[in-house]
């Protein structure tokens, strides 16, 4: 496909060719030609077995890693071919062609103009009519708004509820309820309120520290305390307990939280305390809420003292 | 590919429990497979007959005496430099000789690392004895892997220790550069030390969290997470997002960059290519 | 269909052509198109390999639809149980969501399902990488510029709903880390001032994780932001062609003139070898480096976290925010502003406000309102490019940052370490590396020129860009016609 007539014969309306610079059967460069023939040969060859590979290694059950593999082979020798091909067989030769203008005559943005607005001209309400149009079309908008609202519930309660509640045993994930003398120095157990097993909203961590202070503002039992596990910045598990040195972390934005100090945040993008559960032990000895966690668990939101 | 490599798994456990009671059987402990580590897939190391022996006893305290008193202090009541082990028990020397950890080449305070036990297997069955009798600590645990569900055993590790050690069991940064190390070199009985003991800053799960079944299934996923092939290919150090995005802008942009200024390239024009890239 | 019609002298020797000439018939009499497409044809591409970078994003677009197509065909948008029951043996038995389900029967059993599934997962990585660079490409060589500002907001756009479509994809498999992410997520939405809780409720159903989520991320992911993409990168490529290409200024370039290769054949050819060339990198990646193995990941439960929990790296920026900004939180009247607010809303929005309205601030700045389509290198602009680079270290350091706990554990330095470092980074590495640009540019510069007569140009003189001495030389033959469309443009935009 030679395109050495055309570049001189054929100029077209805005464009000229400049002088050839690439085609090389005019360069008569016998050499480089068939060299680059062969290269494309070679590219494709290379692409059609990879291909048939392929096609084996699938029918005798797949294996990802030679799929992957002799689908790239395949694809990239067609690449290399088609690229190949086209820098040394393909006209290169370098076109100049004027930019149109982009911008419109004054007259077609008047005739434009016109055409748009035609039929206004009988219009005697005009500015009325406008504003029912658009009061028509607001009223239309609000009614869409319906059945968006119907994506989901009224955001209410939920946020700032768990399962806790005064006399609510705290239990295992898999619904076993807890001692405190089964639980010995160092130990971390993620617990849930009695019924609400695996709830997103309410994982505790009930945690034996074995140190004698503890600064807390909710009632608790012995050296143990029951904290939310959900982080107060954006609610991730914090799951990190560092025994030794009485912290929590939390493993997506790294706030860390004083097990010993009423769970303040002492680093990190949290502001806020975790939230400490109110924890007492009921007669049959095991440990129950005495309430709900006095503020919402998890990341903080616009009215959550509301 | 994957079940050829579970099944294989399962012979080697199975091949392993089945030495295992022979060894009892035939009164060849355990200690005396160990010298062949292939025999010990469990990591024991330590003759479990042994440690009551007052000779080995004797032994330990000797060593006791040259390798770990200046910090630990005499008959294990502590020192300045080393926690006090009277009620530390042969799982936690077990562990902590066993995976090198124990004696520590850093300062007391540093978290000490994973290294190749300084001891034989001989002289960690005596230290073992020895701290042992210091007091009633717990004793080195059974586990039975090769038995436990797999599955349960990943939801269980999921549940409380990928926090800290990752799913993939890799390990993870914890405050002030502590680290929850990998478990890709740990031994199915120091998985369950580790658990029992709550060395370091890693918390005690005690039975009440996870009773020995739970354990033994544990210990079964952290083994699975070992040996379990990538079938994506390189795995990339499985830990996440971070290398593959590495890995998509390094490798997958800058190999197609490289194709874009190949294929953009154009023959005998190179002037403007300098020109224009500068 | 080629332009037989259009080449009556083709070489002797060269036969073979009746079959094109009778389709090209059959297609102009119902079509009647054979005129406007010998003009496509004819287009003239000016030609440098950093316009092909572009080309790679479109690729990898192309790429992601076809694998992702093949995914749909067996992966299911929901949260009913069913036992797991594949050959994977670590999570044989339990109790696991369709979603999470049929994303391991992909992983596992679905033949040549891993490779399509890393394949479009990659893809969607050099996607956002791509079209990254290629903004990068725009920003600094001034193409943004007038007339070409709304192909700008359209590629910003495109890069949004790349990175969006990116989070929906990988947060649909139900794995642990995508509902980490997703809770997240969660926590941003309602941490908007008077409307997250809302926004929050309607976007999952209900309080998190939400009964309906997977399948309104499914439908946004497969049908809503696709094809949104899909028709903006039509129209993004329709305005390229209407507008033709920028081009480096260089000799016998002007404003005035595009020149280039003709885009029929050789172009064509070239950039249907990038589309190869770069399905054969992600085909390489996609079998042979594992990403996303959500089978180690497991499938999510609330109260599970498994550290080193990171987004993919195009969200690895907000993530970064979401670490290392200020805990500020604004509290009054007993309302308040939770800090991911700052974090995680208001940096983004910032960012990408600022990204659509650049190129009417610079022009309003430079009070260049001319049309430009010869390109600037960028040492000619050092403003620009200074904060170009500025801006490029600032959500460098918030990417690293992003990356704290794994940066942590590779090097050996405590977190509490890394994250005043990185408080602090943020603020000097902007400055200093702007600062260092704006010296290189200068220095670039003056080398270029020494007879150092041009420096005026430093602050974006208003006139179109005064390059080499011979594009002046050509710019009056074409200005009589152009002039007034510049000025009756200039006008009403200020």
């Amino acid at each position: 496909m030679s395109d050495g007539v055309r570049s001189d014969g054929q100029v077209h309306e805005g464009q000229q060719a400049s002088e050839m610079k690439g085609p090389d059967e005019r360069s008569g460069d016998r050499a480089s030609r068939s060299w680059g023939e062969r290269l494309v040969a070679l590219a494709f060859t290379v692409a059609v077995l990879a291909g048939l590979a392929l096609t084996v290694v699938y029918s005798v059950g797949g294996q990802p890693q030679l799929e992957g593999l002799f689908l790239a082979v395949a694809l990239g020798g067609i690449g290399v071919g088609a690229v190949v091909w086209a820098q040394r067989f393909m006209p290169s030769e370098e076109v100049t062609e004027d930019r149109i203008e982009l911008g419109s005559t004054d007259e077609e943005v008047e005739a434009f103009t016109h055409s748009f607005e035609t039929g206004e001209e009988s219009l005697e309400r005009r500015s009325l009519l406008v504003k029912l149009g658009l009061g028509a079309l607001g009223a239309l908008g609000l009614a869409a708004v319906f059945p968006i609202r119907s994506l989901g519930p009224r955001p209410g309660r939920g946020l700032k509820d768990t399962g806790y509640a005064e006399g609510v045993r705290l239990v295992t994930v898999h619904g076993r309820p807890v001692r405190p003398d089964s639980l010995v120095p160092g130990t971390v157990l993620t617990v849930w309120p009695e019924g609400h097993e695996g709830d997103a909203d309410s994982p505790t961590l009930l945690i034996r520290t074995g140190a004698g202070r503890l600064q807390l503002a909710q009632p608790t039992v012995d050296d143990i305390v029951a904290y939310s596990k959900l982080c107060t910045h954006t609610g991730c598990p914090v799951g990190l307990y560092q025994q030794q040195e009485q912290l929590l972390l939390c493993p997506c934005h790294q706030s860390t939280f004083d097990v010993l100090d009423g769970a303040e945040p002492i680093f990190g993008p949290a502001a806020r305390p975790l939230p400490q559960l109110p924890i007492g032990v009921d007669d049959q000895g095991f440990f129950v809420a005495l309430g709900e966690f006095p503020q919402p668990v998890g990341g903080g939101f616009w009215d959550r003292k509301r | 590919m994957l079940a050829a490599r579970t099944c294989r798994v399962v012979a080697a456990g199975a091949g392993a429990s089945l030495a295992t009671v022979l060894a009892v059987l035939t009164g060849v402990g355990p200690a005396a497979a160990a010298e062949e580590g292939h025999d010990d897939p469990l990591g024991y190391v330590v003759d479990l007959d042994a440690l009551d022996d007052p000779a080995v006893v004797a032994e330990g305290r000797r060593l006791y005496q040259r390798g770990c008193v200046s910090c630990h202090g005499a008959d294990g009541v502590g020192a300045p430099s080393g926690p006090p082990l009277e009620d530390a028990g042969a799982a936690s020397a077990h562990f902590y000789l066993t995976s090198g950890r124990m004696p520590a080449a850093v300062p007391a305070g540093a978290q000490p690392q994973r290294k190749r036990p300084a001891y034989d297997s001989e002289e960690i069955t005596a230290l073992v004895a020895y701290v042992a009798s210091l007091g009633d600590g717990p004793e080195i645990p059974r586990v039975h892997p090769d038995e436990a569900d797999v599955a349960v055993g990943g939801e269980l590790f999921r549940q409380d220790c990928a926090a800290c050690h990752s799913a993939t069991g890799g390990g993870g940064a914890q405050s002030y550069g502590r680290i929850a190390p990998s478990l890709m070199e740990s031994t199915p009985v120091q998985v369950a030390e580790a658990m029992r003991i709550g060395p370091g800053q890693m918390p005690v799960f005690g039975p009440e969290r996870f009773s020995d079944e739970e354990v033994d299934e544990i210990v079964r996923y952290v083994q699975f997470l070992q040996e379990v092939g990538d079938p994506g290919g390189f795995a990339l150090g499985r830990i996440g997002p971070i290398p593959e995005g590495f890995v998509a802008i390094v490798i997958g942009l800058g190999a197609t960059l490289l194709a874009a200024f190949w294929v953009g390239k154009r023959r005998e024009q190179s002037h403007d290519v300098e020109e224009g890239s500068a | 269909m080629s332009t037989d019609r259009d080449r009556p002298s083709s070489p002797p020797g060269r036969r073979g052509t009746p079959l094109t000439r009778r389709t090209v018939r059959w297609l102009d009499r119902r079509v009647g198109a054979a005129g406007m497409a010998r003009k496509a044809l004819d287009k003239v591409f000016p030609d440098h390999w950093s316009f092909l970078i572009g080309e790679i994003a479109l690729w990898s677009f192309v790429i992601l639809l076809l694998t992702g197509v093949y995914l749909t065909f067996f992966f299911e948008p929901s949260l009913e149980k069913v036992v797991y029951d594949g050959s994977y043996e670590g999570l044989r038995g339990l109790e696991i969501t369709r979603a999470y389900d049929s994303a391991l029967d992909i992983s596992f059993e679905v033949r040549s399902g891993l490779v399509m599934r890393q394949m479009h997962h990659w893809a969607a990585l050099v996607f956002v990488a791509s079209t990254s660079a290629h903004l990068c490409r725009v920003f600094f060589t001034g193409a943004f510029r007038r007339p070409r500002e709304l192909n700008w907001i359209i590629g910003v756009t495109l890069m949004i709903l790349a990175i969006v479509n990116g989070f929906t994809g990988y947060s649909l498999l139900d794995d642990q880390l995508s509902g980490t992410g997703l809770r997240i997520a969660y926590n941003i939405a309602i941490s908007i001032p008077l409307v997250g809780t809302w926004i929050a409720s309607l976007f999952f159903g209900g309080e998190f994780p939400g009964p309906d989520i997977i399948t309104r991320l499914y439908v946004i992911h497969i049908l809503l932001v696709p094809g949104v993409l899909l028709a903006l990168i039509g129209l993004h490529m329709g305005l390229l062609v209407r507008q033709r290409h920028t081009q480096f200024s260089g000799p016998g370039r002007t404003e005035g003139n595009v020149v280039g290769e003709r885009v029929w054949p050789t172009y064509l050819a070239k950039g249907l070898g990038m589309f190869f060339l770069t399905s054969a990198v992600l085909a390489a990646l996609g079998g042979l480096a594992q990403i996303n193995p959500i089978w180690l990941y497991g499938p999510y439960e609330p109260a599970d976290v498994s550290t080193a929990s990171q987004p993919d790296w195009y969200m690895g920026w907000l993530d970064g925010a979401l670490r290392i900004m200020p805990s500020w939180e604004l509290r009054a009247f007993g309302f308040e502003v939770p800090n991911p607010f700052l974090q995680a809303v208001l940096v983004p929005t910032i960012t990408f406000l600022l990204l659509f309205l650049w190129p009417f601030l610079e022009a309003r700045v430079t009070k260049d309102h001319a049309e430009h389509h010869l390109l600037d290198r960028p040492r000619d602009r050092p403003v620009r490019t200074a904060l170009g680079v500025a801006a490029l270290a600032f959500y460098t350091v918030l990417f690293f940052a992003g990356g704290s706990d794994v940066l942590a554990v590779t090097f050996g330095i405590p977190i509490n370490v890394l994250f005043p470092a990185f408080q602090v980074l943020l603020v000097v590495l902007p400055a200093v590396a702007g600062y260092l640009a704006y010296r290189l540019c200068k220095e670039l510069a003056q080398r270029d020129q020494p007879g150092g007569e041009h420096h005026a140009r430093e602050v974006a003189p208003p006139a179109p860009d005064s390059g080499e001495s011979h594009r002046r030389d050509v710019a009056p033959d074409d200005t009589p016609e152009r002039q007034p469309a510049a000025e009756a443009g200039g006008k009403p935009r200020r």
